[in-house]
């Protein structure tokens, strides 16, 4: 609870009058004012710089050094003040946060100094304000990762690894290469490898020389043939043993197999497989064909040993949204021109414009500026709209890319940071919410504890016993009768989640044995729709009661009549065979009924006296017909 | 017919205007939205001892009070919402909002959307000092909604609801439907003697100094500053 807060205690105290008119049971007594006029002020050294403030600020957190009787130990009797030998700069932002409620983080301040000074005076860093957080973590993050670096950094010096089993070495291998010398000739071997295989790649489609045979020009892979598929074959080889040993010593292979890097590498080798699967029939060496061009793939495998790459991958990655918005607004202005031209140049004769599909080549290439000349209009018309349509092009084109460019930056440190906003969110709602539960509990905690001492106390008084409630700050005491005051204005107690929900069990399951009693002065209990969802689990052996009289609209009441029903229409086989399969749950007992009964809507509960038997009888029976009939 | 063509008179200019920023390509000036700054609602409250002399309480309680009120409201007023928010710490189980609507209409006398300091301390003179008949005045004015001199059961079924609200959920025994109907009704057959469906002023007053427990629950806070 915030400090201010607790300047408002009296008001709400004074204000539970308006309870009492209306109170059902008599108010507990006040607790007794153990101190009064005591509020003093309290002179705190620390190095040197005095500050002062009430006894009382200090003591709204009696689980810190302050609001304790910790901070005896440091009073100094000489000077009449409290003496600590810490930081007097950060001290200021402690003691602030005694004075408001609100812990702040200043920016300047070293986070591990602040963290030494917060765990000195007992404060948990965890109540920091929500305007301060998001900066205490990420630095304390930073810094935590700036230590595990450099102790990272010491371990990967020692080249001395002896627990690691050998699949272990050779995935760590794989993935740092510094580590051995092995894994660093391996790294590049394989680089050089990749890039001899791409270039042969290249070098395959130059031309070579004229064929004596034929008077056509052939390509240097038509040439040395075999000097090529030697060193393809070399290539693959090298990659696909790559690949097994990558998949063999991967920690998980399924996440191995779904990451990107894999795929690549299995495009990249797939080709060649697949050519010398393939015989050379002519229709199916057309496909191979093409499938060569995945062997261009290849060049994508550097990602691996290029650090940038795999920046420039991801920082696409997440700019895809702002790529396709950029790529729909230019389809659109496409169209748009497109359309406009053809129609502008229908007109004239011989027009290149011969659809509009036609005309999209010619608005891409005027919008991008390359003007390449061969789709040119001869309309005046058709000029117009074409400078219109260059004009804007311009505009379209260059004014997103750096927008775009800037968005890269922006997006890649934002999604981060979003990513961090998640996780701590997350910690602060369980934070505000501990700090609910935490409320509410130490008022029963106050209950079970507090009322029994409170008598104690005051019969142990005069033998002047120091008792260990005595350090239950007079904030707490006062807080705790508040709150029993509304337990006794309302005549219902304050509980935790779990007696809750035992004594909705209990409620419920005390529900077929009440029903055989119908006494119409028992106060009518309609099920508390959290009880309607406990009901599911109960096993009904409710025997062939009688129906209680009196009892209205409970759902019990339905499934006690249900119960009895179901043995009496065992004639309606078709019936009981749809009822069985509209049940998906609980098949470990026929509890068909409870399934049918959620469905059901309460009866309204009106009248308060005087229920017609017959009346509802007939009604839920009607009902149950109703059911049945599902 | 002449205001019709004056009018489209205004609206060719205006558009030709508009028509010349375009071609000429004026930027348009700052728009004038945020000029009107957030007049900070500032409220001092009266003397110390005009205050002295109003409420019953003493110089010192009257300075412990304004610290801890400024504290929270450094503005000097408190609005509605703050108010919910300062209530709802005391009863983190609960919903006390709709409660501390109530209270809050109780306390600000003025009806001006906002509690300042001498509503406050004014209130609680009443409800810490005050005389008994001061006191259950000051429960009837909250127990009338509308303030009209009457309590009716619907007045007396919302505050009964707010009260229980304030409990939450995880109660024992379980908070059912019909408890606070019952409520007003017990509350009703005791305090409203001519049956008349409504409870005045002095019907209210009879009867809680007739009843002994709420006698001496009034006393109870008398310690409280």
């Amino acid at each position: 609870m915030a400090a201010g807060v607790a300047a408002w205690l009296p008001f709400a105290r004074a204000a539970a009058i308006g309870w009492m008119p209306v109170a059902s049971a008599p108010m507990p007594p006040p607790p007794r004012d153990k101190k009064r006029g005591q509020d003093g002020l309290i002179i705190l050294n620390v190095s040197g710089t005095r500050f002062q403030t009430w006894r009382n600020t200090l003591e709204r957190y009696p689980d810190t050094l302050l609001g304790s009787t910790e901070r005896d130990f440091f009073f100094h009797e000489e000077t009449n003040e409290y003496f600590f030998d810490r930081d007097p700069d950060i001290f200021r932002h402690i003691l602030n946060f005694y004075r408001t409620g609100k812990l702040h983080y200043p920016r300047h301040e070293c986070i591990s100094a602040y963290d030494e000074e917060l765990a000195f005076f007992g404060i948990i860093p965890e109540i920091i304000g929500d305007c301060c957080y998001e900066e205490y973590k990420d630095r304390r993050r930073e810094n935590a990762e700036r230590i595990q670096d450099d102790e990272e950094n010491d371990n990967n010096n020692d080249l001395v690894m002896p627990d690691l089993s050998f699949r272990e070495s050779m995935w760590r291998a794989f993935e740092n290469p510094h580590t051995s010398t092995m894994a660093l000739v391996f790294y590049y071997v394989t680089g050089f490898f990749i890039a001899v295989s791409v270039m042969a790649n290249v070098v395959e489609t130059v031309p070579c020389g004229i064929s004596l045979n034929r008077a056509k020009e052939l390509s240097c892979g038509e040439r040395y043939a075999l000097a090529f598929f030697c060193l393809d074959t070399a290539c693959v080889m090298i990659f696909t043993v790559e690949y097994l040993l990558r998949l063999i010593a991967a920690p998980s292979r399924y996440k191995f197999v779904k990451s990107v890097m894999s795929i690549i590498d299995v495009v990249a080798i797939m080709p060649y497989y697949i050519g010398l699967v393939m015989t050379d029939n002519e229709d199916v060496s057309g496909a191979f064909v093409t499938l060569r061009v995945f062997r261009v793939f290849r060049i994508f495998k550097f990602s691996r040993h290029s650090a940038g790459l795999r920046i420039l991958g991801y920082t696409l990655k997440s700019c895809a949204s702002e790529l396709g918005f950029l790529l729909f607004s230019l389809t659109m202005a496409i169209i748009i021109f497109a359309t406009v031209m053809f129609y502008a140049e229908k007109g004239s004769s011989a027009s290149k414009f011969t659809s509009i599909p036609a005309a999209f080549w010619y608005t891409i290439v005027t919008m991008t500026t390359l003007g390449y000349g061969d789709m040119v209009p001869k309309t005046i018309m058709g000029k117009i709209f074409g400078s219109i349509c260059s004009l804007s092009g311009v505009l379209v084109i260059a004014l997103p890319v750096p927008v775009i460019v800037s968005n890269f930056s922006r997006i890649y440190h934002q999604s981060q940071r979003a990513e961090k906003r998640r996780a701590q969110k997350k910690t602060r709602l369980a934070r505000i919410r501990a700090a609910k539960s935490g409320g509410a509990n130490a008022y029963l905690q106050y209950k079970r504890n507090g009322m029994l001492v409170d008598m104690e106390e005051e019969a142990s008084k005069e033998a002047g016993q120091a008792l260990v409630c005595k350090a239950n700050p007079t904030f707490e005491t006062q807080h705790h009768h508040l709150l029993h005051c509304l337990e006794k204005t309302t005549n219902h107690e304050f509980v935790d989640e779990q007696t809750y929900e035992t004594s909705c069990m209990e409620v419920s399951l005390a529900k077929p044995s009440m029903s055989r009693s119908s006494s119409m002065s028992s106060s009518p209990h309609g099920l508390s729709s959290c009880c309607t969802r406990r009901n599911k689990r109960k096993s009904f052996n409710v025997p062939n009661s009688n129906m209680a009289g009196g009892r209205r609209g409970s759902i019990q009441e339905l499934s006690t009549i249900q119960i009895r029903e179901r043995p009496l229409s065992n004639s309606r086989s078709s019936l009981n065979a749809k009822f069985e399969e509209t049940v998906p749950l609980n098949s470990e007992e026929p509890s068909y009924i409870t399934a049918a009964v959620i469905s059901m809507p309460t009866p309204p509960v009106t009248t308060p006296e005087g229920v017609d038997l017959a009346s509802s009888h007939d009604f839920l029976q009607s009902n149950i017909v109703r059911v049945s009939a599902l | 017919m002449s205001s019709c063509r004056k009018r489209c008179k205004r609206e060719i200019l205006k558009f030709a205007q508009y028509l010349f920023r375009v071609i000429t390509g004026t930027l348009n000036p700052d728009s004038i939205e945020d000029e009107l700054e957030l007049s900070a609602v500032r409220h001092r409250p009266e003397a110390l001892e005009q205050l002295e002399a109003q409420t019953r309480f003493s110089r010192k309680e009257l300075q412990i009070l304004y610290r801890g009120f400024k504290n929270e409201c450094p503005s000097g007023v408190v609005n509605e919402d703050t108010f919910k928010e300062i209530y709802a710490q005391f009863f983190p189980q609960g919903d006390a909002s709709t409660y501390a609507h109530f209270l809050f209409n109780a306390f600000d006398t003025d009806h001006n959307g906002s509690v300042s300091f001498e509503d406050f301390v004014m209130g609680l003179s009443i409800l810490l000092r005050g005389s008994v008949q001061e006191k259950l005045n000051w429960a009837f004015n909250l127990y009338d909604i509308n303030k009209d001199g009457y309590i009716t059961k619907e007045e007396m079924l919302d505050i009964i609801k707010s009260i229980y609200d304030m409990m939450g959920k995880c109660t024992y025994p379980i908070l059912k439907e019909e408890t606070p109907r019952q409520h007003v009704e017990i509350f009703f057959q005791k305090m409203d003697k001519n049956r008349d469906g409504v409870v005045t002023i002095d019907e209210f007053i009879d009867c809680c100094q007739n009843d002994e427990n709420i006698m001496r629950s009034m006393q109870l806070f008398e310690n409280v500053i």
